[in-house]
């Protein structure tokens, strides 16, 4: 048993880093090619834009590796988005809230929200898949429920600094994102903490022979990612200047197609946050290449979906000779 | 621990994607101005100065070949391949000008956001909406005019700074008028009636609702409101709806209104079903080719429409005269191709004209 784990734990890395490697190069040819067709492309502005549009999504995709990399999964990301978003206008507006109060309340209730998911999993054993899919309706129904559809708007001008400003010249919530990729990075690579989460998605029985605190951990990211979510809810709001109720609504595949086309394994054991940033980054320059090059909506969707598959079949390829090899 | 989950998940389910709320009322806390009763052309209303939005540092393309973009709500739907096609129809006329469609296949508002986006980066000479959010949609609008592009809205408008004009198929206190006024001729004017609406978030919708709340009350106050009821833009679930609510009222529900061109469709559908046919009036906003087996039927006696085709080939010609510098800041009216004279109202907005009311004599000779 130590030896078959001694044995995945120190080949994992030498796939893995063939694997980033390999999407890191598909990432440059196809930026090299969209370059070509399209001079507006790789400008400074229009790459801080996008910076600043993946940044919602981004917040969410680090959580998510960590749940993935244990076998888990939170599909109820996106409708936490729309109950933190609401929690803000409508605490703001309805409750009188001052409003950095109401931004505090808002990430908190997206806390509350991941905890809930995290404690249903842990203490009932309720599948992640079920518990996070019956909250994508919960939390969703209980936005549309709260805010009785009113949209929150005019919200004061420096509201707006976060989601549409910038600091040395670089977009503010791109720092925030920023901030979190290293925090993530370190937390998974140079920690118990981090370890723990791999040595759950290899085998979580094993885990827990081995005294390590597998609900507790399980419960921290959970947790982790509801608050991940308020965040987003906040910058999300901050953008657009209106909150909605909708808003939000299928980031949870966005977000899951990032960290799974970086390299992360949906059965658990495997992937990394630089992963995760090389996949984010793809899908967002891919989509705005393509819409800058005259690719219509439609098309974009099927090229993403093409790339995503391509590069899951390379992947796996690898995957197997390795087997062999070893 | 299964009991657990599905219990759940029930829950979920029944909280989630289908909500109604009871003689909901629009709820966009704007004022509403219902017109008179009778027929009586609304009393002008004083000139409004113009409050539209300015563009800044415009190339000036008077008279030369211009690109536009068109980020409609939503693309894939059978109103705005309508508008699309009108807006062809234009450029074809005009010769110098290339219109675009492109949008998300959903309409939601930061999608439609990052599409506006990258047409301001990649460089167009002026943009066509149709604002899934009036505010939210603002700032990247207002990125545009700040980057020389000119913009025109049309559909559903955007805050009146945001952009330059705005194309109005038809006001909302005439489109609300002409419902409720089919609705008492043909159910009764002290009958029960429910809505099926999109969702409670989409403006258009909203503000129709708004003011029909506001003009029954105001000249048909013993009509009862029983509720209203979101249904996506979604065909099945729009049945679904119908068939709940003729099912929970029975005999005192006499009417249905259908708030979309995919609920009012489906809202006739379900009173076919039932066989309510004469007892349950539908009346609603729908394209013709989508109501014409119901109109044909006998089931259905009034859709209320503009021509969406008509919309999209004003928006088009309305764009070609601000970049001539034909329509400025003031202008009372301006010439759009076949649909001569259109009249500016509100201070930046042209009208279409009044809404038109389709019935079993006249839906044939429309095609859309």
């Amino acid at each position: 048993m130590a030896v078959l784990a001694t044995e995945i734990r120190s080949s994992a890395p030498r796939w893995l880093i063939r694997h980033e490697t390999l999407l890191a190069a598909i990432l440059a040819v196809a930026l090299a090619i969209l370059c070509v067709f399209n001079e507006n492309f790789l400008t400074i502005d229009n790459l801080l834009n996008q910076g600043r549009l993946m940044t919602e999504v981004g917040l969410l995709a680090l959580p998510m590796t960590f749940i993935i990399i244990t076998g888990g999964i939170d599909l109820s990301v996106g409708s936490i988005v729309g109950l933190c978003a609401i929690i803000l206008g409508y605490s703001w507006k309805n409750l009188g809230f001052p409003l950095p109060l109401a931004v505090v309340f808002a990430v908190g209730v997206g806390g509350v929200a991941g905890f809930v998911n995290g404690l249903m999993i842990t203490r009932v054993r309720v599948p992640p898949l079920i518990m996070t899919i019956a909250t994508l309706a919960l939390y969703r129904g209980l936005a549309e429920g709260i805010s009785q559809a009113r949209s929150v708007r005019n919200y004061p001008e420096w509201f707006f600094f976060l989601g549409q400003g910038e600091w040395l010249g670089v977009p503010m919530q791109l720092w925030i994102l920023l901030a979190g990729i290293v925090a993530a990075g370190i937390v998974l690579d140079r920690t118990t903490f981090g370890r723990t989460l791999y040595a759950i998605g290899h085998n979580e029985t094993a885990a827990r022979f081995s005294g390590l605190p597998v609900d507790r951990t399980k419960l921290i990211i959970y947790t982790l990612s509801g608050l991940a979510a308020g965040v987003s809810a906040w910058v999300l709001v901050s953008r657009v200047t209106t909150t909605r109720s909708d808003m939000g609504t299928g980031y949870e595949l966005d977000v899951i197609a990032a960290v799974v086309l970086g390299g992360t394994s949906i059965f658990g054991g495997v992937g990394t946050i630089w992963g995760t940033v090389i996949g984010l980054v793809m899908i967002q320059l891919l989509k705005n290449g393509l819409a800058l090059t005259g690719v219509k909506g439609d098309a974009t969707i099927i090229v993403i979906g093409a790339v995503l598959i391509a590069s899951t079949l390379i992947a796996s390829s690898l995957h197997g000779r390795r087997e062999v090899a070893s | 621990m299964k009991t657990a989950a599905l219990l759940i998940l029930g829950a979920a389910m029944a909280s989630g994607s289908a909500s109604a709320a009871d003689k909901w009322d629009g709820a966009d806390d704007l004022p509403t101005s219902p017109l008179s009763c009778d027929a009586s052309p609304a009393a002008a209303a004083a000139a409004k100065p113009y409050d539209g939005g300015k563009v800044t540092g415009a190339a000036d393309k008077a008279g030369k070949p211009i690109t536009l973009v068109d980020v409609p709500k939503l693309i894939g739907i059978g109103y705005f391949n309508a508008t699309t096609k009108g807006m062809q129809d234009a450029a074809k006329e005009l010769g110098n000008v290339k219109v675009t469609t492109d949008g998300p296949t959903e309409a939601k508002i930061d999608e439609q956001i990052k599409f506006i986006d990258n047409y301001i980066t990649r460089g167009v000479d002026g943009v066509l909406f149709a604002a899934n959010d009036p505010v939210a949609i603002a700032p990247v609008l207002k990125k545009a005019l700040s980057k020389g592009i000119h913009v025109v809205g049309y559909d559903a408008n955007a805050q009146p700074d945001a952009r330059e004009w705005f194309v109005n198929q038809a006001e909302f206190n005439g489109i609300a008028k002409a419902m409720i006024d089919a609705m008492a001729k043909e159910a009764g004017e002290d009958k029960g009636f429910a809505i099926v609406t999109s969702t409670f978030t989409t403006p258009n919708q909203a503000r129709w609702i708004a003011e029909m709340s506001a003009y029954a009350a105001k000249c048909h106050p013993k009509l009862k409101w029983l509720e209203t009821v979101e249904a996506q833009e979604d065909n099945v679930l729009s049945l679904n709806q119908a068939t709940t609510l003729i099912n929970k009222y029975g005999d005192k529900l006499a009417g249905l209104f259908g708030m979309t061109s995919v609920a009012t469709p489906a809202s006739a559908e379900a009173v076919t079903k039932a066989r309510l046919c004469g007892k349950v009036a539908v009346v609603g906003l729908a394209t013709p080719n989508a109501m014409k087996p119901y109109v044909n039927a006998g089931c259905v006696k009034s859709v209320v429409l503009w021509n969406p085709v008509d919309l999209g080939y004003a928006a088009t010609y309305v764009m070609r005269a601000v970049v001539d510098g034909k329509l400025k800041p003031g202008a009372t009216s301006v010439e759009a191709g076949k649909l001569g004279k259109l009249n500016v109202i509100n201070g930046s907005e042209i009208l279409l004209g009044s809404p038109f009311i389709f019935t079993k004599d006249n839906i044939k000779d429309f095609d859309f």
